[in-house]
C-alpha cells in the first residue's frame, strides 16, 4: 500500500501560494464557559491555552534517513552526547532530509486518537533562527499546513472537553549546556532531529487545575496509542502555556507565554504565580503587554525573557528539498485500525468480558505502559495474553472455571513474551510488522490442550520455540547471506536504494531461520551487508 | 587530446599544502596537470588515487569534480574561506556513481563561493583564466595574452575541459552556473531536468533551483557521463521517481530514431524548433545574433522546422530569480556558523566571547565573501513578515507563470502535471544564444576583483543571467553547444531548451547542431 507518497507532480515547486499567506493568530474563538467562582480571585476569569511538544518514539530521527546506521537512531536519556548523530543532524553541507514514515503513522495515530481531521496534504517549513543548538540554522515545521487540524481532549474530571487547534510535525533541536565553571557552552547532538509532535490546544482552560487535568490526560494517551513517553522529567514532553485573565463578563485579556515547563506540577504553579501577576498589574491601573516569560522554579515566579516587539522574525519559508506530505484516505484508515485501543475503550471491553471492574482496573493498571513499543509497535501486554486465555476456552467450548493453566505458568508466560524470550512472527511484508509473542500463543494453545503441568519455559525448549540469543549471530548473518544469494534481484533492487524491497530479505531471513531471529537486527545486518558489497 | 593520468592529490594553487597521503606516484603525469592548470587556475585540488580501478561505462574517462560536490578524499571548499579546511565524511551520490561506473576523478574545480557568481571572480582560490586563447595562439607569451573570464559559477569545470585536463567535468547550475562558462569556454554543457541527477552531497545554493551539470567537449561524452548519473536517489527527496522517469521515456524516443540514424545526410524532417523572442535583448552584442542565424539556417537545410515564440514571463524572471534564489540561500548558510564546522575567527575587540549571535557574525563576516553576503542580506529581507508577501510569494507567482508559459510551447506534455495540454503545433525545442555575449575581460589585478571592476560591471554579470535563468526556473533541460566564434574570435554557445524529461532530445538536437555546424 502506498502509504506516504511524496507529491508526484512538480513535488518541489508546487506550494500552494494560499498556504504561504500570513495567518492571523492560531487561536480560535474564545468559549464562553460556566461562570465558576475561584475563591483564589474572585471576580476574574483566567484563560489558559496549552502548546504540548511530545517527543516521538520512534527509533529513527524525523529525517535523517534510513541508510544511516545507528547514529540517526533517536537517543535515549543514557546516552554519551553526541554519539547519535547523523551527518543531517549535525547540518553538514551536501545533507538532504528524508521524511520518516513511522514518525508520520504516530502523528496520524495521536491525531486520530483526538478526534483530530488529518489532513490529506500537509506541508513543511523553514522556521529560521541562529543558536547553537540549533545546527542548520532553521527548524523543519508545520506551521502553515499542519498534519491535523481540529479535534478535543476529553478531560478526566468534570466531563468537559478542550479543543485542539492542531497537530504538527517538528524537528527538536540539539541540547545547550552552559558550563559555569569553564564559562563555555556544551553543545549535545543527539536530540537535534528527534520527532516533535507540536499540540495546540485551544484557550478552553479555566484553571490551573484544568490546565494540569489537561496535560495529564494527553500524557496518558500518547502513552497509549504509542506515539510518545510523554515523560516530562526526561524532556519526552514539554510544555508552553499561555495565559490571560480578564473579568467577568469582560472580553479576554492580554496573553503571555510561558516557555518550556518540565512537571505537571510548575505547569499550575506557573499558570498560578502568572494569574496573580496580571491581576496585581490590572487592579493598579496598570496594562498586562504580551510578552514570552520563563519560569523560575525556585522563586515559583515567572519572569520576562522577551516582549512582543523583541520576538524574532522567523522568516518563514516553505522548505524547498520537502514534498507536501500526502495521505490517502486508505491509508489513515489503515492507521485508525491498527490503532492499539485507548484506555477507555479497553476496560469497557474487559467488562463486556466479565470481568469485575475491580479486576479491569488491576489489569490495567499491571499492563499500563507496556503495549505499545518504538514505532509503534503493539507488543502482547498482560490483557492481550489473557485475552488469549479466554478466547482459547472459549473456542474449546470450555470456562474459566475448566482453565488448566496456573496463575504461576500464566505469569511466566507473560514475562517470557514481554522479554523477548518466546519469538514472534512475521506477519507481513508490505508492512513489516513483527508482532512478538505469537509464539507465546502457540505455547498457551498446547498448555491448554495437553493441560501440561510443565513451566512454560520448559515447554518452550521442548517445542523450539526459544529466540536466538546475542550470541546466534554468525547462525543470523549466515541466513542473511543465503537470503540475499537467493533473492538477487531484490538485494540489487535494495542496493540501487529500493527500500522497501528490503522487506522481502527480511522474510526471506525470518523463514530460514523459522522466526528465531529478531526482524530489526536482520534488517540492520542485511542493509551492513548490502552496503560492504557495493 | 587525452588528459593524462594525475598521481598525487594536492590542493592547487595557491594552497600547496600536501595532505596526510600525497605521495607522488607518477610525478610526471602530475606535473603534466598542473603545467595544463598553472595558467588557468582551473583545479583546486588534485586526487592521488590512481585511475580506472572500477569496469563499467565511464572506464577510462577522467572527470573533475567542482568544489560544492562532497568528496572524501579530496576538501569540499566550495571556494569559501568559510569551508577552507572542510573535508566531507562522504562521496555525493554522483561522485559514487562516477566512481562505480570506472571513472576516474581528476580533483575538484574552481568555481564562484557556494556558486554564487556568473565570472568565476568570487573565489578564494582567485579567479579562473578562460584557457580558449592559450590553445589557438600558444606562441604568444602568457603575460600578452589576453585575459578572459571563464565563466561561473563552474568556470573551473569549463576550463579545465576545455584546457584538455579531463574528458568531463561535473558543475551545477543554479540560474546557468554551467551553460555559461560552457558558453564563454568552447565547450558543451548539459543543465539537466530538475530532479534528475541526485543532489544528495551537493552543496546546496537554492535547493529548489540546483541542479547537477555536466561539461564536455563533446555531446556524446556528456550524454555518456549522464547516462551513468541520471539514476533516481532516494537520499534525493526531490529525485524524480523511478516512475516519472519511466513517464518521460516515449517523450524522448518520438524523436530519437531520426537523429540517432547514422544515414548521411542527416535528416531533421519533422523536428520542429522554436526561437523565443524574448531572448534578444538589446545588451546581446550583434555578432551573436549571426553566429545563430547561421545555425539556423544549416538546422532548416537539414529539414527542422523553424518558428518564433513567445515566452512573455520572461521580462520578469530574472527578478524573480534572484528574489528565490537569494532566499533560499538566506537559509541554506545559514548553517554556516562555525559552531561545528567552518572557519571561526578570533573575536574581535568590543565582542563578547559568551554572546553566540557575536561569535557567529565575526565568524561569517570573515569567512563569507563579499557577494554571498549580499546575497544572503537580501535573501533575508525577502523572507521577513514585511517583505515576504511582496517580494517571495510574487517570486513564487512569475515562477508559476514562467512554467506555464514553458508548457504552452512545447508539444510534448509536462509528466509533472496531472492534465497536462501541450498544444499540437508546439515545438520539440527552443533554441537562443548561451550568453549575451563572449567571454569578458579579467580585470588586470584579477586578485583584488571581487565585487566587479571596470571590464565587469557589477550589473551586467546579473543581466546575463537573462538568457539562462528561464530554464531554471521551470525546472527544464537545457544544453549549451558551442557553434562558432563572435566577432572578436572568441566561442559561442546556443542552447537547447526542451520540456522537463526531455533530457535525451535536447541532447539528440545539441548532437545535430555540433555535426552540422
Amino acid at each position: 500500500m502506498n502509504l506516504v507518497r511524496a507529491c508526484p507532480r512538480r513535488a518541489q515547486h508546487q506550494w500552494k501560494l494560499r498556504e504561504l499567506w500570513r495567518i492571523n493568530g492560531l487561536r480560535g474563538t474564545h468559549r464562553q464557559r460556566e461562570r465558576v467562582e475561584d475563591r483564589r480571585w474572585p471576580g476574574w476569569e483566567v484563560v489558559v491555552g496549552i502548546e504540548v511538544h511530545a517527543q516521538i518514539k520512534s527509533r529513527k530521527k524525523l529525517f535523517s534517513g534510513e541508510w544511516e546506521r545507528s547514529e540517526a537512531r533517536t537517543t535515549h536519556t543514557n546516552d554519551a552526547p553526541n554519539t547519535s548523530v547523523s551527518c543531517f543532524d549535525a547540518a553538514l553541507p551536501g545533507t538532504l532530509p528524508t521524511l520518516n514514515p513511522k514518525c508520520v503513522e504516530l502523528a496520524v495515530r495521536t491525531a486520530l486518537a483526538l478526534n483530530a481531521d488529518v489532513q490529506r496534504r500537509s506541508a513543511f517549513d523553514r522556521k529560521h533562527y541562529f543558536y547553537p543548538d540549533l545546527p542548520s540554522g532553521y527548524q523543519i515545521t508545520q506551521r502553515y499546513a499542519p498534519l491535523a487540524r481540529g479535534g478535543y481532549l476529553r478531560l478526566s474530571r468534570d466531563d468537559f472537553t478542550v479543543r485542539i487547534t492542531q497537530l504538527q510535525l517538528e524537528q527538536d533541536t540539539a541540547k545547550s549546556t552552559v558550563h559555569a565553571g569553564r564559562r563555555v557552552s556544551l553543545i549535545d547532538l543527539n536530540r537535534a532531529g528527534s520527532g516533535l509532535m507540536e499540540i495546540v490546544s485551544e484557550p478552553d482552560m479555566r484553571s490551573p487545575e484544568e490546565a494540569g487535568d489537561y496535560v495529564r490526560t494527553l500524557q496518558t494517551l500518547l502513552r497509549a496509542v504509542g506515539s510518545s513517553d510523554g515523560s516530562m522529567e526526561l524532556g519526552s514532553l514539554r510544555c508552553d502555556v499561555n495565559v490571560s485573565v480578564n473579568r467577568y463578563g469582560q472580553p479576554p485579556g492580554t496573553r503571555c507565554e510561558i516557555k518550556n515547563l518540565n512537571s505537571i506540577k510548575f505547569v499550575m504553579t506557573a499558570i498560578a504565580s502568572e494569574v496573580f501577576r496580571h491581576i496585581e498589574l490590572l487592579e493598579s491601573g496598570r496594562t498586562v503587554t504580551q510578552e514570552t516569560r520563563g519560569f523560575d522554579e525556585n522563586k515559583a515566579e515567572t519572569f520576562k525573557l522577551r516582549s512582543k516587539e523583541d520576538s524574532p522574525d522567523y522568516r518563514y519559508m516553505p522548505d524547498p528539498n520537502l514534498p507536501p506530505l500526502l495521505l490517502s484516505q486508505e491509508y489513515i484508515e489503515h492507521v485508525r485500525s491498527s490503532m492499539p485501543e485507548l484506555p477507555s475503550e479497553t476496560r469497557v471491553r474487559l467488562l463486556s468480558m466479565g470481568l469485575s471492574e475491580r479486576d479491569a482496573d488491576v489489569l490495567m493498571t499491571i499492563d499500563a505502559g507496556r503495549e505499545v513499543g518504538f514505532d509503534g509497535e503493539i507488543g502482547k501486554g498482560a490483557i492481550a495474553m489473557t485475552q488469549d486465555l479466554l478466547g482459547q476456552l472459549a473456542s474449546r467450548k470450555e470456562t474459566f472455571s475448566d482453565n488448566p493453566v496456573s496463575v504461576e505458568h500464566m505469569g511466566e508466560l507473560i514475562d517470557m513474551v514481554q522479554s523477548g524470550k518466546v519469538t514472534g512472527e512475521f506477519i507481513g511484508v508490505s508492512q513489516y510488522l513483527w508482532c512478538p509473542g505469537t509464539s507465546g500463543k502457540t505455547l498457551l494453545r498446547h498448555m491448554i490442550s495437553h493441560r501440561s503441568l510443565d513451566y512454560p519455559s520448559k515447554l518452550a525448549k521442548e517445542l523450539g520455540l526459544i529466540a536466538l540469543s546475542q550470541d546466534d549471530s554468525s547462525l543470523v548473518k549466515e541466513w542473511c547471506l543465503e537470503a540475499i544469494k537467493e533473492l538477487p534481484q531484490q538485494a540489487e533492487a535494495v542496493r540501487k536504494g529500493n527500500l522497501p524491497v528490503l522487506n522481502r530479505l527480511v522474510g526471506k531471513v525470518m523463514k530460514l531461520g523459522r522466526g528465531r531471529a529478531n526482524a530489526e537486527t536482520v534488517r540492520t545486518l542485511l542493509l551492513e551487508l548490502l552496503r560492504e558489497e557495493s | 587530446m587525452r588528459p593524462k593520468p594525475v598521481a598525487h592529490f594536492r590542493r592547487l594553487p595557491r594552497n600547496s599544502r600536501k595532505t596526510s597521503s600525497s605521495v607522488l606516484h607518477t610525478p610526471s603525469d602530475s606535473s603534466d596537470v598542473e603545467a595544463l592548470n598553472a595558467g588557468i587556475n582551473a583545479l583546486t585540488s588534485v586526487s592521488s588515487e590512481r585511475r580506472s580501478r572500477g569496469h563499467g561505462q565511464l572506464q577510462g574517462l577522467s572527470i573533475a569534480v567542482k568544489d560544492n560536490i562532497c568528496t572524501s578524499s579530496l576538501p569540499t571548499t566550495c571556494s569559501s574561506a568559510m569551508l577552507h579546511q572542510y573535508q566531507s565524511p562522504f562521496n555525493a551520490t554522483v561522485v559514487r556513481l562516477l566512481r562505480d561506473a570506472g571513472a576516474h576523478i581528476v580533483g575538484k574545480t574552481n568555481c564562484d563561493e557556494f556558486g554564487m557568481g556568473s565570472l568565476n571572480l568570487n573565489s578564494i582560490h582567485g579567479a579562473v583564466v578562460n584557457p580558449f586563447q592559450a590553445q589557438t595562439t600558444s606562441n604568444v607569451p602568457p603575460t600578452q595574452t589576453e585575459r578572459r573570464s571563464a565563466g561561473g559559477s563552474s568556470g573551473g569545470s569549463a576550463a579545465s575541459v576545455a584546457a584538455g585536463i579531463c574528458d568531463a567535468a561535473l558543475g551545477t547550475d543554479t540560474g546557468g552556473s554551467v551553460r555559461l562558462p560552457a558558453s564563454y569556454c568552447g565547450v558543451v554543457g548539459l543543465k539537466p531536468s530538475y530532479g534528475i541527477i541526485s543532489r544528495w552531497g551537493v552543496v546546496s545554493f537554492a535547493d529548489s533551483l540546483d541542479c547537477v551539470g555536466i561539461l564536455s567537449k563533446s555531446v556524446s561524452t556528456v550524454k555518456r557521463v549522464f547516462d551513468a548519473v541520471a539514476v533516481y536517489d532516494p537520499r534525493d527527496p526531490t529525485a524524480a521517481t523511478p516512475d516519472l522517469r519511466e513517464k518521460t521515456r516515449p517523450l524522448n524516443s518520438s524523436f530519437l530514431p531520426v537523429t540517432a540514424s547514422t544515414h548521411q545526410p542527416r535528416s531533421l524532417e519533422g523536428l520542429r524548433i522554436g526561437v523565443p523572442l524574448e531572448y534578444f535583448p538589446s545588451e546581446l552584442d550583434p555578432s551573436l545574433v549571426n553566429v545563430l542565424r547561421a545555425v539556423l539556417r544549416r538546422l532548416g537545410e537539414a529539414g527542422a522546422t523553424l518558428t518564433s515564440v513567445t515566452v512573455p514571463a520572461t521580462q520578469y524572471t530574472l527578478s524573480a530569480y534572484y528574489v528565490i534564489a537569494s532566499a533560499e540561500a538566506s537559509s541554506n548558510l545559514a548553517r554556516f556558523d562555525s559552531v561545528r564546522y567552518g572557519l571561526r575567527t578570533a573575536t574581535l575587540p568590543g565582542a563578547t566571547i559568551s554572546k553566540s549571535s557575536d561569535v557567529f557574525a565575526y565568524s561569517r563576516s570573515a569567512g563569507l565573501g563579499k557577494e554571498v553576503q549580499k546575497r544572503i542580506l537580501l535573501g533575508t529581507y525577502a523572507l521577513t513578515a514585511d517583505a515576504f508577501d511582496n517580494y517571495f510569494l510574487q517570486a513564487q507567482r512569475i515562477r508559476l507563470h514562467v512554467r506555464r508559459d514553458f508548457d504552452r510551447v512545447f508539444r510534448h506534455p509536462c509528466v509533472l502535471l496531472a492534465e497536462p495540454h501541450p498544444p499540437r503545433d508546439g515545438v520539440d525545442v527552443l533554441l537562443h544564444p548561451s550568453a549575451i555575449r563572449t567571454a569578458p575581460l579579467l580585470d588586470r589585478g584579477e586578485h583584488g576583483s571581487r565585487g566587479g571592476d571596470k571590464a565587469v560591471p557589477g550589473l551586467s554579470e546579473y543581466l546575463q543571467d537573462i538568457m539562462t535563468v528561464p530554464a531554471s526556473l521551470a525546472g527544464l533541460p537545457a544544453l549549451s553547444v558551442p557553434v562558432g566564434k563572435g566577432a572578436d574570435g572568441w566561442p559561442v554557445g546556443v542552447s537547447v531548451v526542451g520540456q522537463w524529461g526531455c533530457d535525451d532530445l535536447v541532447m539528440c538536437v545539441g548532437k545535430a547542431i555540433e555535426e552540422l555546424c
